[in-house]
């Protein structure tokens, strides 16, 4: 992979969008940390400090995660990427439902350029709506769980409220549309997917100052020993996204220069985790609703169902949450593989195109024994999310802390990482073949 | 010009809208500076004129210098649009000018500018045989007159007249022959065998046709293996037997079939109860596979003719008959087996190029078309082409018909009869562009039931062919012809004489009518670009069924259920109207998908041919071969001599090269028909075909050395040796199995579609 990056150096074309992805990368981060007018950073600052020795577990902090940071001290990229994939994610839905959306999809690029379009400005609408939310819960310090209520982040001016509020909101409004844009830049100019790449550069982001606050509180043996986990980690989470089943498939619709290759170069590949990262943000987010519900039933005496919840479904250490966390895990993953690898469907497109696999008829029997293979193959997948999702837990169990609730070494955080490096590595590895021939006699 | 006009030109400059980009203005500064020089050059000798025509750099020069030699040589002086033209083409741009406006001149002008620039030779491209003589011919004069000399080729060329055309300074060439030529060269074995000259610039006419709508047909050369058993006409023979539907199935877009369960269990049956799905049957289901394509997916007269006991291929994007071209992988044996011939041999494939592969090798291209303004994105994303362009001579007059739509074909062709029956009585000249040619065929019928003399152009040759187009402008004329026919060929009113000049014009110049949407806006835009030439008057319309296979395939679910009527089925509704619209997008979409897949695709395969064909160079023209074989095996290379040595090594690893490549050829085509499964890996189909075609390209060079070595090591040196060569034909075709590489969609989309299928289950 080392290699692969040197030569990817040496290849000008190359090194130009390499170099370029990082230069979006940079302003992306500066842009991050560059606090909104109106915002009083010394404040924010303090605020941040506090958080740290608290309880932070939020609503918000998966998104906080997501934006690197840059949430919390409601900077210029304060939303980050978030309100575009909304967007997208809401367009892809309606096309579903408006029927000039799904002819629009049908007419090719020029028809989907358009949908780009709608989905940008449908993104700045979001934004406004998102930024006013988030300065309205700012303000009122919900934003930080009420925890720097004597540090306001927006301070009183001499200038009245509408005025500081109506700029916050056209700032972020602003600084999304440029972060759409550097997205944008990434994918069509640069290495990699635009959007991945800046999640991945926001969590990569937090791992320094997280580093620095174990290195902090375990000290130095300590932290050797968390860094030497975490590489265990990533490299079974490496080898492990890695893996697939190869299901072989031939096509029968040539009468000349058909050899047989060994039967390797045409299959199918059934991934150990074909789910992806998925259904450990299901599972999660589905888990943040106790918590979200004792938020407001907090009362001075707390009842017999409050007690209960908060001890069996809300301390990420209790057996019970972590038992719960990877059930759903493994259901939200067969639910997830049964919905986006559909073998009745890749059966009749084998079949469609003259193609099957050995030994086996096309139609139903085809697609019998790829669900076969898929439910055997799920499991380990399943499993194995389950237990990188859980380890953080486990972790805080043997530290006996909770204060590192999302910390970025966590299963959604390394998952996310591993999955967007090894995608854009690959992008790069295949470019790099692409331009091999340059020289290629000498 | 308005001030909104100008603002929103300047906007549309900004978004760099094609068409936009080339800015005319600094060239519209020079016409002054041209036509003075060319007052001064008029009192020249033509022998002073050639002298300084060899000395010219300047641009002012050049056009001055073109223009007056037009004049001299055909007494046709060129506007000031025609200069604009060649400013375009010599600023290696594509021209968009009208049709009629001179574009042979220009580029015969605009080719001398590039050789006397030093960037020749240069080769003018052109859509068929035809054109490349007749412009060669036409055009001798003026080269002449500029000390150029000027050569063409044609399918009918000898090697030996292939080799002195492409010595001339200029070579007028139909896309195709320049592209075999390319290839042949590629497989020579002795330099002197070579025909093409290096190539230094092409001119390319008819720019979106040859650029855009023919850049993804590969040029191939195959050679013929012989075929042991015969499976073609036993599997046509039973595919027959089978009933649509109850058998086997067609998909709604109409690009593939595939036999059903029931389809199946009966051709097992009739094979003897065997399991086709058997690793050993596999030669068999392949055969039944690609006889049902012939069967189901390839109509008689829309696809193919048959003719003189074989089968021509109709060109899907010209709607004419391309000769010499054939289906791949053994399509073509079958659809010969299905119309009871005897099946050809088949070919395997020893080299390939696309056009838009061919075109690019070229170190200068420019091109010029009366419709390119529609193509220019693709001209730009895949020749980083500009589009200039022209305005036109004299303003076009011509009046475009909304479209009329009919429920039915049966009453759009009443209709159609009806009207061109009135207009032929009154003594308007009417042109109908048909989409295939059976429609050319079933509206000839009609048309003489109707007692309405006609002409049909259809399967003719390019020659008979532009002389009646030439005439489709003559009193009283009916001319049914497909797309292309007869391009580059201009249509005077009052024919070719123009004898009837005023009294044509009276009646409204030519009808052009076109009796069904195109799979592109451009396509039409090109047949009503027939009337209206030069400001002449001119009409177009185009008659539309609902039962069109463009409305069918692309717009079936957008049709509303109860379309407004008015009397004899012509529908009213501007929701039809829409829908018609929104089928041709998808049709260009589609295509534009299938050229882009086809061309990132191919990108790799190009590279790889290059690196090997560079090898190859070195091969044929060092001793590599040789000085290799002296290393590898000493003892028994000093048994013969350095000279037959040096050709025995040459040849041996020349065979081996050949042989590889089209090995290699075979196994990416392979792996390029299964590859889009790789996307539910989560893996991009492309990168996955990267990682397949690049290794076992690596794999190649040291396979050869190895190969060869093993050869001189095998053979007796008393008794020489001789490659088993292959026999050259050249089958071509475009042959797309998917318009895109991930046909299952993201995950997101997945996921999409099943609530959508939900949703609608319910509802």
């Amino acid at each position: 992979m080392l290699s692969a990056f040197i030569s990817a150096f040496k290849t000008p074309d190359l090194r130009k969008k390499i170099l370029f992805t990082l230069g979006i990368i940079a302003i992306y981060r500066l842009g991050a940390t560059l606090p909104s007018p109106g915002v009083a950073y010394g404040n924010v600052q303090q605020c941040v400090e506090a958080m740290k020795t608290g309880d932070q577990s939020g609503v918000f902090t998966l998104l906080n995660l997501f934006s690197g940071g840059a949430l919390m001290s409601l900077s210029v990229f304060a939303l980050g990427i978030m309100p575009y994939i909304t967007a997208s994610i809401i367009l892809q839905l309606l096309t579903v439902v408006i029927p000039r959306l799904e002819q629009l999809r049908k007419e090719g690029q020029a028809g989907q350029a358009k949908i780009t379009q709608y989905t940008r400005y449908l993104t700045l609408g979001l934004a406004v709506l998102q930024s006013s939310a988030f300065i309205a819960l700012a303000r009122s310090g919900q934003l930080f769980n009420n925890m720097c209520n004597e540090f306001p982040i927006v301070p009183q001016t001499s200038l009245p409220d509408w005025v500081t509020v109506g700029m916050l909101v056209i700032t972020m409004t602003a600084g999304t549309g440029v972060v759409m844009w550097l997205g944008e830049l990434i994918t069509d100019r640069g290495v990699g997917n635009g959007m991945s790449v800046l999640i991945f550069t926001s969590i990569a982001a937090r791992l320094p100052s997280e580093g620095w606050q174990i290195l902090d509180s375990q000290g130095v043996w300590g932290f050797v020993g968390v860094i030497a986990l975490v590489l265990v980690v990533i490299t079974l989470v490496v080898y492990i996204e890695q893996a697939q089943r190869r299901i072989p498939v031939q096509y029968a619709k040539r009468m000349v220069g058909r050899r047989m290759y060994g039967g390797t170069s045409t299959y199918i590949p059934l991934k150990v985790n074909q789910a992806g990262v998925i259904p450990v943000i299901f599972a999660s987010s589905l888990l943040y609703l106790p918590q979200l519900a004792l938020d407001f039933m907090r009362s001075d005496n707390p009842g017999k169902v409050y007690i209960f919840i908060e001890k069996y479904f809300a301390t990420p250490t209790s057996w019970s949450y972590i038992l719960t966390y990877g059930l759903l895990i493994l259901f939200f993953t067969y639910f997830y593989v049964s919905i986006t690898f559909n073998p009745t469907e890749v059966a009749d497109n084998m079949k469609k195109y003259g193609g099957f696999v050995p030994g086996i008829r096309p139609g139903k029997p085809t697609a019998d024994y790829l669900s076969f293979i898929l439910s055997r193959i799920t499991l380990p997948g399943a499993l194995y999310l389950a237990i990188i999702a859980v380890l953080p837990n486990l972790f805080f169990i043997a530290l006996d802390s909770q204060a590192y609730q999302n910390f970025p070494f966590g299963g959604t955080a390394v998952l996310i990482m591993v999955g967007v490096g090894l995608e854009t590595v690959k992008q790069i590895e295949s470019q790099l073949m692409q331009r091999s021939y340059e020289g290629f006699l000498r | 010009m308005g001030v909104t006009f100008r603002l929103k030109n300047t906007f549309r400059r900004f978004l760099e809208r094609p068409g936009t980009t080339v800015d005319l203005r600094p060239f519209e500064k020079l016409l002054p500076e041209i036509e003075a020089r060319g007052e001064e050059l008029a009192d020249l000798s033509d022998e002073e004129l050639t002298e300084l025509a060899g000395q010219a750099k300047e641009l002012v020069e050049i056009c001055a210098l073109g223009r007056e030699a037009g004049w001299r040589a055909l007494g046709e002086r060129a506007y000031d649009v025609q200069v604009l033209g060649v400013l375009a083409l010599l600023g290696k741009t594509v021209a968009e000018m009208a049709t009629g406006e001179g574009k042979t001149l220009a580029a015969a002008i605009a080719a001398y500018g590039h050789v006397v620039r030093g960037f020749g030779p240069v080769h003018v491209i052109t859509v068929n045989d035809y054109l490349a003589r007749r412009d060669a011919g036409w055009m001798e004069p003026v080269y002449k007159l500029l000390g150029l000399t000027v050569g063409y080729v044609t399918g009918l060329s000898t090697p030996a007249e292939r080799r002195e055309a492409y010595k001339q300074d200029v070579t007028y060439v139909s896309v195709s022959e320049a592209g075999f030529d390319y290839l042949r060269d590629q497989l020579a074995t002795d330099i002197d065998d070579r025909i093409q000259a290096e190539l230094g610039t092409a001119i390319v006419d008819e720019a979106d046709s040859i650029l855009i709508d023919e850049a993804r047909v590969p040029m191939v050369l195959a050679g013929t293996i012989a075929n042991e058993q015969d499976p073609v006409h036993t599997a046509a023979a039973l595919v027959r037997a089978l009933r649509p539907k109850r058998d086997y199935e067609i998909t709604d877009d109409g690009r593939s079939a595939a036999f059903t369960s029931e389809g199946l269990a009966r051709l097992e049956k009739v094979l003897g109860d065997i399991d086709l799905y058997d690793t050993e049957h596999i030669a068999q289901l392949s055969a039944l596979n690609v006889a049902l394509h012939a069967e189901a997916l390839l109509e008689r007269d829309v696809d193919y003719i048959v003719r003189n006991q074989t089968v021509e291929l109709v060109d899907e994007m010209r709607g004419r008959v391309a000769h010499r071209r054939r289906w791949p992988d053994g399509l073509h044996a079958a659809v010969e087996a299905k119309e009871g011939l005897n099946a050809t041999a088949e070919g395997e494939v020893l080299g390939t190029i696309t056009v838009q592969a061919y075109v690019m090798l070229y170190p200068n291209l420019a091109g010029m078309t009366a419709t390119a303004v529609h193509v220019g994105d693709e001209l730009r994303e895949y020749y980083s082409l500009e589009v200039a362009v022209i305005p036109s001579n004299t303003p076009c007059v011509r009046e475009d018909e909304e479209d009329h739509i009919y429920a039915t074909n049966a009453e759009r062709d009443e209709a159609l009869i009806e009207v061109i029956r009135e207009h032929h009585e009154a003594g308007r000249p009417v042109l109908i562009g048909t989409l295939d040619v059976s429609a050319s065929q079933i509206l000839h019928k009609g048309l003489t039931d109707a007692g309405v003399p006609c002409v049909v152009l259809n399967a003719k040759n390019d020659d008979e062919e532009a002389a009646i187009i030439a005439e489709a402008g003559t009193y009283g004329a009916v001319t049914v012809s497909t797309q292309m026919a007869g391009r580059g060929v201009d249509i005077r009113l009052g024919g070719s004489d123009q004898s009837d000049r005023e009294r044509v014009a009276e009646l409204g110049g030519l009808y052009v009518i076109g009796s069904g949407r195109h799979n592109s806006r451009r396509v039409d835009d090109q047949l009503r670009g027939r009337a209206g030439r030069q400001g002449d008057p001119g009409g177009s319309i185009f008659f539309v069924s609902l039962e069109d296979d463009l409305v069918r395939h692309h717009a079936a679910d957008s049709l509303p259920a109860w379309p407004k009527m008015k009397f004899g089925g012509l529908v009213d509704d501007e929701r039809v109207t829409a829908a018609v619209e929104h089928a041709q997008r998808v049709a260009e979409g589609v295509n534009h998908e299938i050229h882009r897949n086809t061309w990132r695709y191919s990108v790799v395969i190009e590279q790889q041919r290059k690196a090997l064909a560079e090898r190859r160079e070195r091969l044929l023209t060092t001793e590599v071969a040789a000085e290799m074989l002296k290393a590898r095996c000493p003892e028994k290379a000093d048994e013969i001599e350095d000279d037959s040595l040096l050709e025995l090594g040459r040849a041996i690893a020349l065979f081996h090269l050949d042989r590889l490549w089209a090995e290699h050829l075979a196994e990416l085509a392979e792996v390029r028909e299964g590859v889009h499964l790789r996307a539910l890996g989560r893996v991009d189909p492309l990168d996955e075909f990267h990682r397949s075609a690049v290794p076992a390209f690596n794999r190649l060079i040291p396979e050869i050395e190895e190969r060869t070595v093993a050869t001189f090591e095998e053979m007796d040196l008393d008794e020489g040796w001789a490659p088993e060569r292959a026999e050259l034909i050249r089958p071509s075709a475009t042959w797309t199995y998917l318009v895109n590489d991930n046909p299952f969609g993201s995950e997101l989309d997945r996921l999409i579609s099943m609530v959508g299928r939900t949703m609608k289950s319910r509802g």
